[in-house]
């Protein structure tokens, strides 16, 4: 199996040593599983060919990218062969007058947008690990951010994907220059498919003119359920924001701890809101949207007033992630959604989790579209506490669901939600997906234990590694913000 | 497959005579008809279609029954009317859900007593259902700015053929649970199940709206004064090129031959500086600004100058936006167009006597990017035109897609791409 896979990728790209598969064995969740072959593939048709070596051998494949997953996207739990697109990292092409470009899956995703700034463009979805994860993990779990909020999620930006089927063959699919093509938008259904149908192996996405000016404002508030109620009046009000972010009190308190971003200790709440546009409109907004956060409860609303105060503001945001360690040495991050207006009693309700488990939850999320991130702090080296965690986690999706919300905004499935999936989804909408996905990969070869509840491995011998902590998994830590 | 049986007794109601006139495809009458009140009974309603099999042609608003290649076989009208409840709606949360049987104007209506809408603007609004704007995947002149139907749609309900209803997506608006079914479905015409239900995302109406006209002589400086506006940040909300005899159709007359139209749209003091910029855009093109007030039904005759009834073939090419000049220089004399700049699209409506001729020129300038569809034509043209053209990339899993969900093939057969 390693010859004829070195046969399509040459000597150095495809290897099984076992101390370089312990390099792959884990992504930014908890969970772990070794491959037994890692394959770097420098062109599609190599991708092809390997998907091809290994489903005629039955052999599992789990693609990698950036491996920021926080879901195990890239554990490979079933073993088999991983294949990471490191060395696909290209730029293709940047067609301004078509407003497109053409990358590979394994650019990163601030380097597109870095790359379209000089042009006067850039690529909108801008997930909080954009300077970690790739567009091809992005089109995989259909990656949102806090500017997806009016510009959409990585789907409502890809118009056509180059795949490489569990068959080995390289097919093309979508409009690449338009969004509307003839036939099923197989597009669509594969972008947020988790590598479970096919790799991606080439991506067209839309990018835009950057605007002009954005505005920043800071809202302090008493408490988060006050701040929740304002994200709704805003919401209502007609004026939709570029982003509405939110930090309760024990992130405020981290933050100012590790950065002195200029939060408000004293404040229960704080809401990070931008707008943009032409300067007299973001002006305008920007004042429109401070009355709104008065009116609703705000004691104090600060106007970036330049760009440097705006990046300050951003900042403290930004850090939130890493300031979790000045307060805990290990961390779970959720992921659930609600209703913006079930915000206010869904938080309540996490709050009570919080009081009656004893584990402090701290909440720095996507306000605006209701996207909740509960991050659960404990410590690893205490037996049973991550066994408590998990259970922690699974309540609160529960919640969620409860709400008419859904276990998963941005983040995935993968393997750490396969059983909550339970929550949103009856055994006949499973039914239906998992007859989708067989039309692709008939024998359930590609990324093989995710998505689906109940197939794989059990959840139990899915083991955190004593010692591990999140944080030294991540790629850039200080960067990362969730 | 055999013979059918002309004994079996197919499931359904009872049809008169002129409902089978109103409910033909193509020239084909159905036997019988099927209107579920829910989408249960939806599901129930397929699963005897299935078992007989019947063979089933799904029903909305009928706007669009002019699109698609003449169906294989059709038994049983299987009709959205009874479902049209606007099932729950939340202002603040921006998202409803809606029956597929709803019709477009009555769900804006509602949306529209919050201050709110839903950006799409297919024609015939008045008839056309949302499961058909769905199914059909009509998006109107907003698309460049808003997006399509598969950028609004986050949740959805399918009756399939096994009697099941399966539901992807959800009610809020960031969501990656599952596989996004609903992109299956937006545009598939029905072929691979009946779509009961729809969670939309909706949006504000803007503050302030306005229409601006630029006149040319000829298509290029047009679209070009169209394509830089839409590139810019203070995109319109619609910017199409009519020519002359468009123009008319949609009931304005112009001495000039070609004519950019642009709806601006958003907060006030940015449509004040979008149509600034629109004016010395049109300028630089060498064209005549024209702002004088305009009928307020133009737009709506622009949106249904797409889905026209009667002997018209209406011929939509979706090409890379370098191919447009090309194309509009195609055109025949006695043909009418507009364009979508931004888009790539360009509709034709042209004779039944040049229809055949004008789709072959027009597939091969469209290049290997264009895709150029028969959106429309009456049943006798039809027949002796290839609707779809050659069948796209990744065909092969389409057609198992469609085995996968209708094993039987019991739904709208032969009418989509490649005889699915
Ligand atoms: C600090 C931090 C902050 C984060 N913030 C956000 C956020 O704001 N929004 C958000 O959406 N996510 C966020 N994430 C999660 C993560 O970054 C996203 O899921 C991202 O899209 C993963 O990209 P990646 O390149 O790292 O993919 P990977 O982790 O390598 O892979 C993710 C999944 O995609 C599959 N995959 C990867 N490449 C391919 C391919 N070429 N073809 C097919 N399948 C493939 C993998 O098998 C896996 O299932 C965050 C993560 C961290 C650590
Ligand atoms: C030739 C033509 C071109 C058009 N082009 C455009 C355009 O470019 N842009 C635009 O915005 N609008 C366009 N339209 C308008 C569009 O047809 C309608 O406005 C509307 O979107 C269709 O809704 P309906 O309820 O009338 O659907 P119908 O015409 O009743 O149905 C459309 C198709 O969907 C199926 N269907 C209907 N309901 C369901 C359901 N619940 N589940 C599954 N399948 C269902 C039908 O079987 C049929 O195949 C066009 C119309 C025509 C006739």
């Amino acid at each position: 199996m390693l010859a004829r896979l070195r046969d399509v990728v040459g000597e150095r790209y495809a290897f099984a040593d076992p101390y370089e598969m312990r390099l792959y064995q884990y992504d930014a969740s908890p969970e772990t599983a070794l491959p037994e072959i890692v394959v770097i593939p420098g062109t599609s048709e190599e991708v092809a060919r390997v998907v091809k070596i290994c489903t005629d051998a039955s052999v599992p494949v789990t693609a990698r990218s950036g491996a920021s997953s926080l879901a195990g996207g890239t554990v490979p739990v079933e073993g088999g062969v991983v294949i990471t697109f490191a060395r696909m990292d290209r730029i293709l092409e940047i067609d301004t007058e078509n407003l497109r470009a053409v990358v590979q899956p394994g650019v990163v995703n601030l380097a597109l947008s870095q790359a379209l700034k000089p042009l006067g463009y850039y690529y909108a979805p801008d997930p909080s690990s954009q300077g970690a994860c790739t567009i091809g993990g992005n089109v995989a779990t259909n990656a949102g951010g806090p500017h997806t909020l009016i510009y959409g999620v990585t789907v409502n930006h890809v118009t056509g994907l180059e795949v490489a089927l569990p068959s080995g063959e390289l097919v093309q699919v979508g409009g690449r220059k338009s969004a509307e093509a003839i036939g099923y938008d197989l597009t669509g259904l594969l972008v947020g498919s988790e590598g479970t149908m096919a790799l991606v192996t080439r991506i067209w996405v839309k990018i835009q003119p950057l605007p002009p000016v954005q505005k920043t404002l800071m809202a302090v508030y008493p408490d988060v359920a006050t701040a929740s109620n304002a994200v709704s009046a805003i919401v209502r009000t007609g004026i939709l924001p570029a982003a509405i972010e939110m930090m309760d009190k024990l992130s405020i308190q981290a933050i100012e701890a590790a950065s002195h971003a200029g939060y408000p200790l004293d404040a229960g709440a704080v809401l990070l809101l931008e707008v943009d546009g032409i300067p007299e409109v973001a002006q305008e907004l920007g004042e429109r949207m401070a009355k709104v956060c008065r009116d609703n409860g705000a004691s104090e609303v600060r106007i970036a007033r330049d760009e440097q105060e705006r990046q300050a503001l951003w900042k403290g945001r930004k850090g939130a992630f890493s300031a979790m360690g000045r307060l805990s040495s290990d961390f779970y991050v959720m992921d659930g959604v609600v209703p913006r207006t079930k915000l206010p009693e869904t938080l309540a309700k996490i709050d009570a989790i919080s009081e009656r488990t004893g584990f402090k939850i701290c909440n720095v999320f996507h306000a605006g579209d209701g996207n909740l991130h509960p991050l659960v702090l404990f410590d690893a080296f205490q037996p049973g506490q991550y066994e408590a965690v998990l259970a922690i986690g699974d309540e609160i999706l529960k919640l969620c669901a409860q709400a008419g919300g859904s276990v998963t905004g941005e983040h995935g499935i993968g393997l750490e939600k396969r059983e909550n999936i339970r929550y949103v989804f009856s055994d006949d909408d499973l039914e239906v997906m998992d007859r989708v996905r067989r039309v692709f990969d008939p024998h359930i070869l590609m990324n093989p234990g995710k998505i689906f509840p109940g197939n794989g491995l059990q959840p139990s011998a899915v083991r955190y590694p004593p010692g591990y902590s999140r944080r030294q998994a991540v790629a850039g830590g200080e960067d990362l913000w969730v | 497959m055999g013979v059918r049986a002309g004994a079996t007794v197919l499931p359904g109601h009872q049809i008169t005579v002129d409902e089978q006139r109103r409910l033909s495809v193509d020239d084909l009458l159905p036997s019988k008809i099927m209107h579920p009140g829910d989408a249960e009974d939806a599901g129930r309603g397929l699963r005897l279609c299935d078992l007989t099999p019947a063979a089933v042609v799904v029903w909305g608003g009928g706007t669009q029954m002019r699109l698609g290649a003449p169906p294989r076989r059709y038994d049983i009208a299987f009709s959205t009317e009874r479902m049209t409840r606007l099932l729950e709606y939340e202002p603040a949360d921006l998202t409803c859900r809606v029956e597929a049987g709803m019709r477009l104007s009555d769900l804006q209506a509602a949306l529209g007593a919050q201050g709110q809408r839903l950006p799409l603007d297919p024609p015939h609004p008045e008839r056309a259902t949302v499961g058909g704007m769905v199914a059909a995947n009509t998006n109107g002149l907003g698309r460049a700015r808003y997006g399509t139907v598969r950028d609004w749609v986050i949740g959805i309900a399918v009756a399939y053929p096994s009697g099941k209803v399966a539901r992807a997506g959800g009610k809020v608006v960031k969501n990656v649970a599952g596989y996004d079914l609903m992109k299956l479905h937006i545009g598939a015409l029905g072929t691979l199940g009946v779509v009961a239900e729809v969670n939309l995302k909706v949006q504000a109406i803007p503050e302030s709206e306005a229409t601006l006209l630029g006149h040319f002589e000829t298509a290029t400086p047009a679209v070009a004064a169209g394509l830089l506006l839409a590139r810019s940040y203070l995109a319109p909300a619609a910017a199409t090129v009519l020519d002359r005899r468009a123009l008319w159709e949609c009931g304005l007359t112009a001495d000039w031959r070609w004519t950019l139209a642009l709806k601006l749209e958003g907060y006030a003091r940015e449509v004040d500086a979008a149509r600034d910029q629109a004016v010395g855009a049109i300028r630089d093109a060498g064209g005549r600004v024209e702002g004088a007030d305009l009928p307020a039904t133009f737009w709506d005759a622009v949106r249904d100058w797409s889905a026209p009834d009667g002997d018209v073939v209406l011929l939509r090419a979706i090409a890379p936006i370098a191919a447009i000049p090309t194309l509009s220089g195609a055109i025949p004399s006695e043909a009418s167009v507009i364009i979508q700049p931004a888009a790539g699209v360009v509709d034709l409506r042209v004779a039944p006597s040049s229809a055949a001729p004008t789709l072959q020129r027009v597939r091969s300038l469209a290049g290997d990017e264009g895709q150029v569809v028969v959106a429309s034509a009456p049943a006798a043209v039809k027949s002796s035109l290839d609707v779809w053209g050659p069948p796209p990339p990744g065909f092969p899993i389409m057609r198992a897609l469609k085995q996968a969900l209708d094993p039987n093939g019991i739904l709208n057969p032969g009418r989509f791409v490649g005889g699915i």
